[in-house]
């Protein structure tokens, strides 16, 4: 079998959609916290709207989404916030076939997009990092089960409707690679091996992203050390965690036995979480741990997340299609 | 065919997420003391291996060749630009690359006929105007920003925003400064000594507040 043909057939296996509808219950949810959140918080109009409408920043004709509508306006950041916003929770709602689901959530990421990425001073790679899951559903097609559409159309919320299985590995990619790349750009003297590892601790003494004062770190600065190395180390070595995911698969040869029997996939799944709540619990950097819950969800099988949610309907084999290649 | 849609998908967010100096292509933002502190770490374990360099030929040589990486990066990004732009996959992953060494802290203050007065400061539970505002993640990056040089002139704009807020707010007053406090994050051994860190004001504006009551009021 050539890497192609392997390629190709890797990307046919099928398995029950609860895993990607967990990723999209948790993506929808994003886009309605980010919106709200602005609204709640009264800064809606001081960041999108220019200085002539009672903001701070003149925004000139405004990204292509405000050009193809004539120019910025304050009526359109109204349009395409009240697009994001609705899209959320039709997404988080899982309205739709496959095709009217499809056009909802890409119109949801045009409209999140527009909102966001207008003004870029006043956000960060949480954005991208919905925008990137929102594209991901919108090829998944996200209604299958834990969906009004499966309520509608089976009577029940859940259903064990195969889906391809590529667009879970898509997320899982896209995961690795947010890791990895952010990893490899930690060049910091206070980051890398070999150096004082006091990256975290002055991180968290960044009044910028501070919920509270934290300098209480001074006396346990060892522990912050740790951690320090533990992150930059999870994250260097974050194409691993996609090998042993692969592995978790299937696979006989000796790496995927070794991956699988060090629950390596397990693992990376567990200090990406504990990371991911110490981040939440000291720091306001947004709902970038809440979307990238989203990714987390992807790493775990259907038929596990059917277990824990004790989901009717029984499990649904989601090995790989007859002939795909796994790791090792 | 979907196979290689799905390649090329993966190859288009890897090519944009691998590691670039984007934002950081500026020699004023390279002139900043945590910037400075991170190349000199660098020059010092380059020196420790037998690659001894003076610090100018250094930063102008990773200058150049960051410039030159630069370019060849965005040949290659240019054919998916429209991919990234149109279809939310744009990456960047530069998250926490390097602590702040050297962060600044936002801080407002008025005059009025008792003289200035403090209403705002960055995580302060005293001086709170338009905290609400302030501690929104949103704004904290933005804040964030507009302390590097070369976010000067909507830092401007951000200041005339908060005096117009301020003529509103604060009838008595005649006149707003914005300015950050920059100094080191003490190190732990500094924190559990008690040692004060001394610190500077950067980027002060003072700007009247009298003309812009009048503007509203010919507004009005």
């Amino acid at each position: 079998m050539t890497v192609w043909q392997r390629w190709v057939a890797f990307l046919s296996a099928t398995e029950d959609g609860t895993s990607l509808a967990i990723v999209r219950l948790v993506v929808g949810s994003c886009v309605l916290r980010t919106m709200l959140s602005v609204w709640w918080a009264g800064i809606y109009t001081v960041i999108w709207y220019d200085t002539a409408h009672g903001g701070y920043r003149s925004f000139g004709d405004g990204p292509w989404q405000y050009e193809l509508l004539g120019g910025y306006a304050p009526w359109q950041v109204d349009l395409y916030f009240g697009v994001a916003l609705v899209g959320g929770a039709l997404v988080t709602l899982g309205v739709g076939g496959p095709v009217v689901a499809r056009l909802l959530t890409f119109a949801t990421l045009q409209g999140f997009q527009a909102v966001c990425d207008l003004n870029d001073h006043a956000g960060g790679s949480y954005d991208e990092l919905v925008a990137n899951c929102l594209w991901l559903l919108v090829l998944a097609g996200p209604s299958r089960t834990l969906s009004v559409h499966t309520w509608w159309t089976t009577g029940r919320w859940s259903s064990t409707e195969t889906v391809m299985f590529w667009p879970r590995f898509l997320f899982v990619f896209q995961a690795v690679v947010m890791y990895a790349t952010t990893g490899w750009q930690k060049l910091s003297v206070h980051w890398v091996p070999g150096g004082d590892l006091a990256a975290l601790y002055y991180i968290q003494q960044q009044p910028t992203w501070q919920l509270r004062d934290m300098s209480w770190l001074a006396w346990v600065f060892p522990l912050t050390q740790l951690a320090t190395a533990v992150s930059w180390w999870w994250e260097v070595t974050a194409p691993v965690w996609l090998l042993a995911f692969l592995a978790s698969r299937g696979g006989d040869g000796w790496l995927a036995r070794t991956l699988r029997r060090w629950r390596v996939n397990t693992v990376y799944l567990v200090v990406g979480l504990v990371f991911h709540v110490l981040v939440a619990a000291t720091m306001e950097v947004g709902p970038f741990s809440w979307a990238s819950l989203a990714l987390y969800a992807a790493f775990v099988d259907p038929r596990t997340w059917r277990r824990w949610l004790r989901l009717d309907g029984g499990p649904v084999d989601s090995r790989p299609a007859e002939g795909v290649p796994t790791v090792g | 065919m979907r196979a290689a849609l799905i390649a090329l998908h993966c190859v288009a967010i890897m090519a944009l997420a691998f590691p670039a100096p984007s934002g950081g292509m500026s020699r004023k933002t390279w002139a900043d003391p945590t910037v400075q502190a991170e190349l000199e770490g660098w020059r010092e374990r380059l020196g420790g291996v037998g690659l001894a360099l003076d610090k100018d030929a250094f930063q102008d040589g990773l200058f150049d060749l960051a410039s030159g990486y630069m370019k060849v990066r965005a040949a290659i990004l240019a054919p998916m630009r429209p991919y990234h732009l149109y279809f939310g996959t744009w990456q960047s992953w530069r998250m926490f690359i390097a602590p702040h060494m050297y962060p600044s802290r936002l801080h407002v203050d008025v005059h009025d006929a008792d003289g200035w007065r403090e209403v705002y400061a960055a995580r302060s539970d005293e001086a709170t105007w338009l905290r609400p505002l302030f501690d929104h993640d949103r704004m904290r990056a933005a804040v964030f920003r507009y302390a590097w040089p070369n976010f000067t002139g909507t830092y401007r704009a951000f200041c005339a925003f908060l005096a117009r807020r301020a003529a509103v707010d604060f009838p008595e007053a005649d006149q707003i400064r914005v300015r950050f406090r920059k100094g080191r994050t003490p190190t732990p051994e500094e924190v559990r000594a008690g040692v004060e860190v001394p610190s500077t004001w950067s980027n002060a504006r003072i700007l009247d507040l009298a003309p812009l009551r009048a503007a509203d009021g010919e507004g009005a």
